[in-house]
């Protein structure tokens, strides 16, 4: 089944020339030049992945990320016109997966959009179960209960969670995270990290403000208490 | 003295000269009247002394003559009859007949000036130095006897006299003259002070700090100064941050059509093996500069963000001996050597990653640009700085262009031969990333001769 490519983009030129590059790379993409067209497709049917410039007419870039989020786990890599550290991070925060800074080098999308992709997949081999007081994850089903009730989290969520559920008990750093759960090497941005942590914990923590679960071990990185 | 030469010796400044000046015109005033001073009270001693002698010289002439007329003895016996004054002595001439009351003055000691207006009848006084002291000779004739008194005082007090006042005038002098350096030691500071703010302000401006102003000065002229001075930094500012502005600006419209731009070069080489030659090559081109202007771009909207000051600092700990290696391996591949000092492999340093990863990707390029690819990457730590060093085997950077290297489109005197990978290389602000980065780390870059005078060694030095 071909990959479908969701890209919100209110510039045309990009938008066309995206488009060329990622039909290139076999996927299919779905054009939509403001958040409003974006909700359309996704209304419409089966997206695989989306791509959002944060500088959007109309229903801003945040939005759309929040409203994707309300519905579903799909991947989302942000576009930014700046790396102005606060829309990276409020991006993140709202549930992006992983983000590219204008003007991108479309290799590097790629590589980003396909990390995210093979991530949305299942994982195949993975311990059948894993269980921290409250906290149940089942890795081959995808799932993670907190108290017997089902948690939604997205899929770099639920690798980032597994990936220190297998390590429990040991640090691991930004760094390694970002490698094992993103593909990025050490040029890799750890703010990517922290964002995602954050999240995690509001969702599986029951007081995420004094995280018990996943503990921040400081000049360290993350670590996951058994 | 000679104020002029003196000053020009004192070119050290404005303050030396001040000080110098200050002094020397008060020795001289001083000095000037001193000397006054010293020569009126002379000559007002002297008359006083002399007076006095010549005074008291009559009284005992006149003791002497009653002595003789009326008791008709001797001169000597006359002579005995007088009551001198300590050190005094007299002498008595009558026709060629001397008589002394003392062996050590004889006729011959007396002046023969004095002697010769004597005999004509005439009172008269001397100076004259006798048996190795300044004395005074008073000569007193009596024209009823026929004969003339001569007294003969030691000047001994008054010359101390004279001594300890000519000594308290130089010590004043001198006294006077050191205050007057003071005085214009504080005079130059006060003078100097504003001279001196605004010369750091002017520093700080130079130095980037465009909000450097001066503060209001007591001096109403002093305060037009500071005035004008600042009504020139608030344009300076104000144009700098203009053109700040428009670069950015500039570069910000750019974005969107450039991320076009290589996307669709991207598309194209994609496309190349299905291409005419003359196509392919153009695509080709249109790739190699699409990249290059990709880059450029970057470069100016990362000064551009720095110059705006919207860059903030993000301190994290980051493991800086993995950082070096992983971008080091990344850009030069095997050939670089990465020595890591043993207190920087395997801990943690409190910096900013993206920072330092530009400062030594920066490098790195710069090196392969310009310096034949870099040849070893050293990182040590010592005393609360972390250095960071960059060396390569090229043509090394000439010392009058180390400083030049660091500002923005600066080339270098190597610009001309551009490679392959050269077409690659930025607008030549790759350096003055590095530099601007560096700073807002709180440390410094500079370039010095790689080892053994080969090639150059850029390098970094940050606070950690």
């Amino acid at each position: 089944m071909v990959d479908r490519v969701l890209v919100v983009e209110d510039d045309p030129g990009i938008r066309s020339s995206l488009r060329l590059a990622l039909e290139g790379e076999g996927w299919e993409v779905l054009e939509a030049e403001s958040g409003e067209d974006a909700f359309v497709w996704l209304d419409r049917g089966r997206v695989d992945i989306a791509l959002v410039d944060l500088m959007l007419p109309g229903v801003h870039g945040f939005d759309v990320i929040r409203e994707i989020r309300h519905r579903s786990r799909l991947p989302i890599v942000i576009v930014t016109a700046r790396t102005d550290t606060h829309d990276v991070v409020a991006g993140l925060e709202l549930g992006a997966d992983d983000y590219v800074t204008k003007p991108f080098e479309v290799r590097e999308l790629v590589a980003r959009l396909r990390a995210l992709l093979r991530r949305a997949r299942p994982t195949e081999s993975s311990p059948a179960h894993f269980s921290f007081g409250d906290v149940e994850i089942v890795p081959a089903a995808g799932t993670v209960t907190l108290a017997g009730e089902a948690v939604l989290l997205t899929r770099t969520e639920f690798r980032l969670l597994c990936e220190l559920a297998v390590h429990a008990g040991q640090i691991l750093s930004r760094e390694q995270l970002l490698e094992r759960v993103w593909g990025y090497d050490y040029l890799g941005d750890t703010r990517l990290v922290d964002a995602h942590i954050r999240r995690l914990r509001t969702k599986v923590e029951t007081d995420p403000a004094h995280p018990k679960l996943i503990v921040t071990v400081r000049g360290f990185g993350y670590k996951l208490e058994p | 003295m000679n104020i002029g030469r003196l000053l020009a010796r004192a070119r050290g400044g404005l303050r030396a000269r001040l000080i110098v000046g200050f002094a020397a015109v008060s020795v001289m005033v001083t000095a000037a009247v001193s000397t006054g001073t010293y020569l009126l009270s002379e000559r007002y001693l002297m008359r006083e002394r002399t007076e006095t002698a010549t005074r008291q010289s009559f009284v005992d002439a006149r003791l002497v003559r009653e002595v003789l007329v009326a008791e008709n003895t001797t001169p000597r016996q006359a002579l005995e009859r007088v009551e001198l004054p300590v050190g005094a002595q007299a002498l008595i001439n009558r026709g060629d007949e001397w008589f002394g009351s003392s062996v050590a003055f004889g006729e011959d000691s007396l002046p023969i000036e004095l002697r010769r207006k004597a005999r004509d009848g005439v009172a008269a006084s001397q100076r004259s130095d006798l048996l190795g002291e300044l004395r005074l000779v008073v000569a007193t004739p009596v024209p009823s006897i026929d004969l003339v008194y001569y007294e003969i005082v030691s000047l001994d007090e008054l010359e101390r006299t004279l001594a300890v006042i000519r000594s308290s005038l130089m010590v004043a002098a001198v006294g006077t003259g050191l205050a007057a350096a003071l005085v214009g030691w504080w005079a130059s500071r006060r003078i100097i002070r504003p001279v001196a703010e605004v010369s750091a302000a002017s520093a700080r401006i130079a130095g980037g700090d465009l909000t450097a102003r001066l503060g209001r000065q007591r001096d109403a002229q002093l305060q037009r100064v500071s005035r004008s001075f600042n009504a020139m930094a608030d344009a300076l500012q104000r144009r700098i941050d203009r053109d700040a502005r428009f670069a950015s600006d500039v570069s910000h419209e750019l974005r969107s059509p450039l991320t076009t731009l290589a996307t669709a070069a991207d598309v194209l080489a994609g496309e190349r093996e299905s291409m005419t030659p003359r196509a392919a090559e153009a695509a080709d081109l249109i790739a190699t500069e699409t990249t290059r202007f990709r880059r450029v771009l970057e470069e100016l909207l990362e000064l551009g963000r720095a110059d705006a000051g919207a860059d903030l600092l993000e301190i994290e700990d980051v493991p800086l001996g993995e950082l070096v290696l992983a971008i080091v391996g990344s850009i030069s591949g095997g050939d670089c050597v990465v020595e890591l000092a043993p207190n920087v492999a395997g801990t943690r340093i409190a910096t900013d990653r993206r920072r330092v990863t530009r400062i030594l990707t920066n490098l790195l390029e710069n090196a392969r640009t310009y310096g034949l690819g870099a040849s070893l990457v050293t990182v040590d730590r010592d005393l609360g700085v972390v250095r960071i060093s960059v060396e390569d085997k090229g043509p090394g950077v000439p010392i009058d262009q180390r400083d030049a290297v660091f500002e923005r489109f600066s080339r270098g005197a190597t610009a001309g031969r551009r490679g392959s990978e050269g077409s690659a290389s930025g607008a030549g602000l790759g350096l003055a990333i590095v530099a601007e980065h560096a700073r807002s780390l709180g440390g410094r870059v500079w370039v010095e001769d790689g080892a053994g005078g080969v090639g150059a060694r850029f390098v970094v030095e940050i606070p950690a």
